[in-house]
């Protein structure tokens, strides 16, 4: 009885989830391994491209190791993947159960409604932390293998922004698939919030006058606070994870209260 | 609340929007029987199912189910149901007895003979991944996860759908044999044949209302069916119209329909006075006929009593 849900919904989302997993190591792993042969390259991309541009892009130098790392793999890309499994799996909680009509039976397991929903949040939060935490993984034994001068402390502190963005990003997620019950609502929202809080970190970076519009983005709370090159910043990660909490207990609140499968 | 009562309904409503799902149902499921709730589609047997089973929550009025409140006491109470939902869908990629383990893991555990049993007796090969079975082999899993925990109660909504008929008197049999055990089915249909078999009470929806709670000998073994006779000549419906029983006479060339209401015998005499080249024959479906029948008027009523 304990947890048989939680273990169901991992069968389940298996092979999502390891496909996932390997995309994103294998995306990291990668990048970060043209690390020596791009530094010439990256030279010339940095002259090429427009400071506008690079800044728009989150790209601060690409010459250094931070600034490299940066650029690739903590920038738009590797957010990306992170954010897109995020929203798949918490569209999988509730949302697409719901609309494959596949719920009845689960929501027909002796356990709350309240239950139900911490047990499929319990497998679905393991399952994308995994995922989120593959660049950090790969980023531990990549640095020191090819020698990149970072502190490998703070390659720790970008990659745990990177869990705690997909958090965030997965309780708005959850939210809107546990009180919608439909997955195109949960592609929708979370996608443009997603869209919206990048431009309003780029162009709140970019545009004076604009500067606290950034405070608004989960992005800046992830990346703008750089944390390769300064390192840990709780208060942005806490802050991440509370967008987090309170987004999935409102979801938990919501399913517990509507009609499901209307 | 009595432990007599399995399943108490008071004025359970839901509406959806303003759109009528059901309205005011006043039902009692006493606890040991059979009762057979029957409707056309869309008269709100689903949506009834659906609010027992606390996955709506109701406009206006209340449910009490096996003396629990099934919103409250949802954990409690889905362990002592079998529910078999009318539209079954499977969630995963499991095999049937992947699945069936962690249905019966999630409800406290499930002797794996009873669910071997279960799956011998509807011939359900249980190696099989469900999402590749077809319809009726998923109904025969779904069968199986309501039956297999030996519940209290059982909630099922068309249990015979996609069943070929072998396998729908099997079920009909596992019915029995749960009424036997002291387990309490509730069960929709829209077919009266299968609800006339194995039921001992039947209720009737319509419109999203109760619209009677009958015994099934009340009901009279009524059959009604249409007929189809092909003639290799035009015939005459006056020929048939005035026979005993019939009614809805409708000729077109040598094609005879109509609908008969107790033994065949006259309309056969009369046919056989011609050449006959094809005659079917159907119980027709309660939506059409058996409903607007029995409650065309109150007289029709007091008319269906005398046949039983």
């Amino acid at each position: 009885m304990t947890l048989a849900l939680t273990r169901k919904t991992w069968r389940d989302d298996r092979r999502a989830v390891v496909g996932w997993a390997a995309g994103v190591a294998a995306f990291t792993g990668i990048y970060t391994g043209f690390y020596t042969q791009f530094q010439g390259a990256a030279e010339l991309k940095q002259d090429a491209l427009p400071k506008g541009m690079l800044d728009f892009l989150g790209i601060a130098d690409m010459l250094s190791p931070a600034g490299y790392l940066q650029a690739t793999v903590f920038s738009l890309i590797g957010p990306l993947l992170v954010l897109m499994c995020a929203v798949l799996l918490a569209a999988r909680t509730i949302a697409r159960p719901e609309e494959e009509g596949g719920m009845e039976l689960l929501l027909a397991n002796p356990i709350s409604r309240v239950a139900f929903a911490g047990q499929r949040l319990a497998a679905a939060g393991a399952a994308l932390t995994a995922v989120a935490a593959m660049p950090g993984a790969v980023l531990l034994i990549l640095v020191p293998a090819i020698g990149m001068d970072i502190p490998l402390s703070r390659v720790v502190a970008a990659a745990v922004g990177l869990v705690a963005l997909a958090w965030c990003f997965a309780g708005i997620a959850f939210l809107t698939g546990a009180a919608t019950g439909r997955r195109g609502h949960v592609l929708a929202v979370t996608g443009v919030i997603a869209v919206a809080t990048y431009m309003a970190n780029a162009l709140g970076g970019m545009v004076d006058g604009l500067g606290w519009l950034r405070y608004l983005s989960p992005f800046y709370y992830f990346i703008g606070t750089d944390p390769l090159q300064t390192g840990w910043h709780p208060g942005a990660l806490l802050l991440l994870v509370a967008v987090a909490a309170v987004t999935t207990t409102a979801g938990v609140i919501l399913f517990d209260r509507r009609d499901v499968g209307v | 609340m009595t432990r007599d009562i399995a399943v108490l309904t008071e004025d359970l409503t839901k509406f959806y929007g303003s759109h009528r799902g059901i309205e005011g149902l006043n039902l009692e499921v006493r606890a040991g029987e059979v009762l057979g709730f029957l409707g056309p589609n869309g008269a709100g047997k689903t949506t009834t199912i659906r609010l027992l089973l606390d996955f709506l929550r109701p406009t206006r009025g209340n449910a009490t189910i096996l003396g629990r409140d099934p919103r409250r006491d949802k954990a409690a109470l889905h362990r002592q149901i079998g529910y078999l939902p009318g539209e079954l869908s499977f969630p995963g990629r499991d095999t049937a007895a992947g699945l069936l383990r962690f249905l019966g893991d999630a409800r406290g555990g499930v002797a794996w003979s009873r669910v071997t049993d279960l799956a011998g007796r509807l011939e359900l090969d249980l190696s099989r991944p469900v999402r590749a079975m077809s319809k009726g082999n998923k109904q025969k899993v779904g069968l199986v996860q309501a039956f297999m925990h030996e519940p209290a109660l059982l909630i099922l909504d068309e249990p015979t759908s996609g069943l070929d008929p072998l396998m729908q008197q099997e079920f009909l049999g596992m019915v029995r044999d749960a009424r036997v055990g002291g387990q309490t089915v509730f069960m929709s249909s829209h077919v009266l044949a299968e609800v006339q078999q194995s039921a001992d009470r039947v209720a009737i929806i319509r419109d999203g209302r109760l619209a009677a709670v009958e015994q099934v000998e009340s009901l009279g073994r009524r059959a009604i069916r249409t007929v189809e006779i092909h003639f290799d000549d035009p015939v005459d419906a006056d020929e048939f119209s005035g026979l005993p029983g019939v009614s809805d006479v409708v000729v077109s060339g040598p094609i005879l329909r109509c609908t008969v209401d107790g033994r065949l015998d006259p309309l056969v005499k009369a046919a056989a006075r011609h050449e006959v080249v094809d005659l079917l024959s159907a119980e027709p479906d309660l939506e059409e006929t058996f409903l607007s029948y029995y409650y065309r008027a109150e007289g029709a009523r007091d008319d269906t009593r005398a046949h039983a």
